[in-house]
């Protein structure tokens, strides 16, 4: 086994640490924007897989609905599962402002915002009477109705029916400062590698993808820097005594109910703002996309990431926009019949892997990730 | 569900007819929230993915019946197949969880409800099917406009005999009384030697039988047919039945899916400003108002917490 190495929390050494695997993450990041900005295929045998950035943005939007889960669920301890009606509630919204108003989109997370954490706050007052499994039941409904809510005829005119609610009328226009074309002359340049990252200067279409791309990026940076923030403060270390125990929460003198509403306040917030990043990509908010399998599927990244942890999020949001759609690309694997390849195989994926994970590394891939690391680098925890 | 054709009808015709319906829909939702109280009762877990497991019992029957095996016979053999299916599955993905640690247990079964819905649409595919009539069809009696169909009879006929059946097997034979034991105190059981991973089984496997007739009901109705997404809609409604008759109470279950019937065919109908796809919103709205104000539903037994 290779040796372990050991970095003392809060040294030089440390700090130099995190700063090389920041400057990594970001690099690889901007790196990848660049090699996929075109829509960028990986090829398998005979399957073409997608890895556009339009796929990398619908992470970014469940990647931002699963942390809000993360808040209620991983640090609260509370079994809700309607995220999929605050990602609706804040697509919707956002659609709305953005078609019949024209507002700009980033403009609309002005007013997701706050609504989403009302709402939120407001449907969350039943959790403080109903705990458990009748949570879980009764966000399950929620989410449930949410597509009949907003196929009803009487909102037809804010939410387009069964037909949804286009907004191609916004498009993203990169400001003209920044130095795409030159960042992907420089990269195209690099011997060997340059070929994977396309031919001359982006086009506007390009440009605008990228400008999207990396817009959401910081969004997503905002939100998790906030959170993580949050989950360290006083009311943050509330919610997980909340978790651990209530009754013990409780007689340590913390608010049971104040902290459980701002965490579902918190949650559907993170909802919302997904459900905006969601609809600005995909440009129209259609009412089944918002079904309580979408519920699920979130619960699904959450659980793959790891539930509890903010990085899991990230994960989880990966798996979630990547997993069904390229399982449905895959369209011959030598050893399966033809016919196991057609259907829902990505949810058959998604399902195993929950099951799966459940039962032999509840942590999710943060969990497992954290084990290997161990092996080779020990961080000691600060002592005082 | 059942929309019947009316030309004109007098309001007290309309009345009756939406009541049967009612009692239509509100037998086959009572026959799913059987399964969930059953499992509840033996674990104190509500099952997500018990639609979707009676949905591919239905399907097995569907399949049985292709194949030349009489109805009634299908309806038995599927009733076994995901009777012995819920037992496996208990016994590989539920046993090792701590019951009282909900968490992993409700993620374990969406999981399966995914799995499932999945392995029955790659199987059967997503379009529509239609099922076999499990009863006579046509009217028992038609008085002008009120029609009541034998189908409305035999649904609610078997309810109530699944309920008696139910009842008589937990209440006289010896594994009932063991699994009233199990659900009554892990611990005290286990102590006086009951084998508590059989008994369990045994509620699954009892649980799934229920449900597969329940669906095979359902989808015997002569305006439904069977796929794969058939029991989304009809989770949340039974699950509601079952809230509302008290999660623990067989008798409940009933109770609880005649009241959604109702609501949902008959008082959504008369509230002017509710419109009529709202049933399902109406149900959720129904299970909140439960949940708040008497969490163990009207039979159910209240839970009382020691500190």
């Amino acid at each position: 086994m290779a040796a372990k190495i050991h970095i003392q929390e809060g040294t030089a050494t440390y700090r130099k640490y995190r700063i090389a695997m920041w400057t990594c993450f970001i690099i690889s990041l901007l790196l990848v924007a660049f090699a996929y900005v075109d829509v960028g295929t990986i090829s398998i045998g005979s399957n073409k897989y997608n890895l556009s950035l339009i796929r990398l943005d619908k992470a970014i939007a469940f990647t931002i609905a699963i942390l809000g889960l993360q808040v209620v669920v991983g640090y609260t301890g509370q079994i809700a599962l309607g995220q999929s009606f605050f990602f609706g509630t804040g697509a919707y919204l956002s659609a709305w402002l953005v078609a019949d108003h024209s507002w700009p989109f980033l403009m609309t997370l002005l007013v997701v915002i706050p609504s989403c954490f009302l709402i939120g706050m407001i449907l969350g007052l039943p959790a403080l009477r109903i705990r458990g499994l009748y949570l879980a039941l009764l966000t399950f409904g929620l989410a449930a109705v949410f597509p009949s809510i907003v196929k009803l005829d009487k909102l037809y005119t804010y939410t387009g029916g069964a037909g949804g609610k286009l907004t191609s009328n916004y498009k993203f226009v990169a400001p003209s400062w920044l130095p795409f074309d030159k960042v992907a002359e420089g990269l195209q340049k690099i011997p060997f590698l340059g070929g994977f990252f396309g031919d001359g200067p982006l086009s506007d279409r390009e440009e605008s993808r990228m400008w999207k791309f990396i817009l959401f990026s910081i969004i997503a940076a905002i939100c998790f820097w906030l959170v993580s923030n949050l989950i360290q403060s006083r009311p943050g270390r509330a919610m997980r005594a909340v978790r651990d125990n209530e009754t013990s929460a409780a007689t340590s003198g913390i608010n049971l109910a104040a902290t459980k509403t701002l965490s579902f306040g918190v949650a559907s917030a993170l909802g919302g703002v997904g459900g905006v990043i969601y609809v600005a990509e995909i440009g129209i908010a259609s009412p089944d996309d918002f079904s309580s399998l979408l519920a699920i599927y979130l619960i699904v990244g959450l659980v793959v990431g790891g539930v509890g942890t903010l990085s899991g999020a990230l994960i989880g949001g990966l798996v979630y926009a990547l997993i069904p759609d390229w399982a449905s690309s895959t369209q011959s694997i030598s050893f399966l019949p033809q016919r196991w390849l057609q259907g829902p195989t990505g949810s058959l994926i998604l399902g195993l892997l929950l099951i799966v994970l459940t039962l032999f590394l509840p942590g999710g891939i943060v969990a497992g990730w954290r084990k290997v690391k161990k092996r080779f680098l020990q961080i000691d925890s600060a002592t005082f | 569900m059942l929309y019947v054709e009316h030309i004109w009808v007098h309001d007290m015709d309309l009345l009756l007819q939406r009541v049967f319906d009612a009692v239509t829909n509100g037998s086959t939702y009572a026959l799913i929230a059987v399964a969930m109280v059953l499992i509840f009762k033996a674990t104190t877990l509500i099952n997500f993915a018990q639609g979707e497991q009676a949905m591919l019992g239905a399907f097995v029957v569907l399949q049985l019946w292709d194949w030349g095996v009489p109805m009634w016979g299908a309806v038995a053999i599927g009733m076994c197949f995901s009777g012995v299916l819920a037992a496996f599955l208990e016994r590989a993905l539920i046993r090792k969880f701590d019951p009282a640690d909900h968490l992993p247990l409700v993620i374990i079964t969406l999981g399966l409800f995914l799995v499932i819905n999945a392995v029955a649409a790659i199987i059967w595919r997503f379009d529509p099917k239609s099922f076999p009539e499990l009863f006579p069809s046509g009217n028992a009696f038609a008085i002008n406009n009120i029609r009541l169909s034998w189908y409305t009879i035999f649904a609610f006929t078997s309810c109530v005999i699944v309920l008696f059946v139910l009842q008589t097997l937990l209440s006289k034979t010896k594994i009932g009384l063991a699994f009233r034991a199990v659900s009554s105190n892990i611990e005290s059981s286990r102590l006086s030697g009951i084998k508590i991973g059989t008994t369990l089984q045994f509620g699954w496997a009892l649980a799934a039988a229920a449900g597969t007739l329940g669906a095979s009901i359902y989808a015997a109705n002569p305006v439904l047919q069977i796929e794969p997404s058939m029991m989304l809609r009809a989770l949340i409604l039974s699950v509601t039945a079952a809230a509302l008759g008290g999660l623990d109470s067989l008798w409940g279950a009933l109770i609880g899916g005649l009241t959604i019937g109702f609501v949902q065919s008959v008082v959504v109908q008369y509230i002017p400003f509710i419109p009529n796809e709202m049933s399902l919103s109406a149900a959720v709205i129904v299970l909140l108002i439960v949940l708040i104000f008497r969490p163990s539903g009207v039979l159910g037994t209240r839970a009382v917490e020691r500190v």
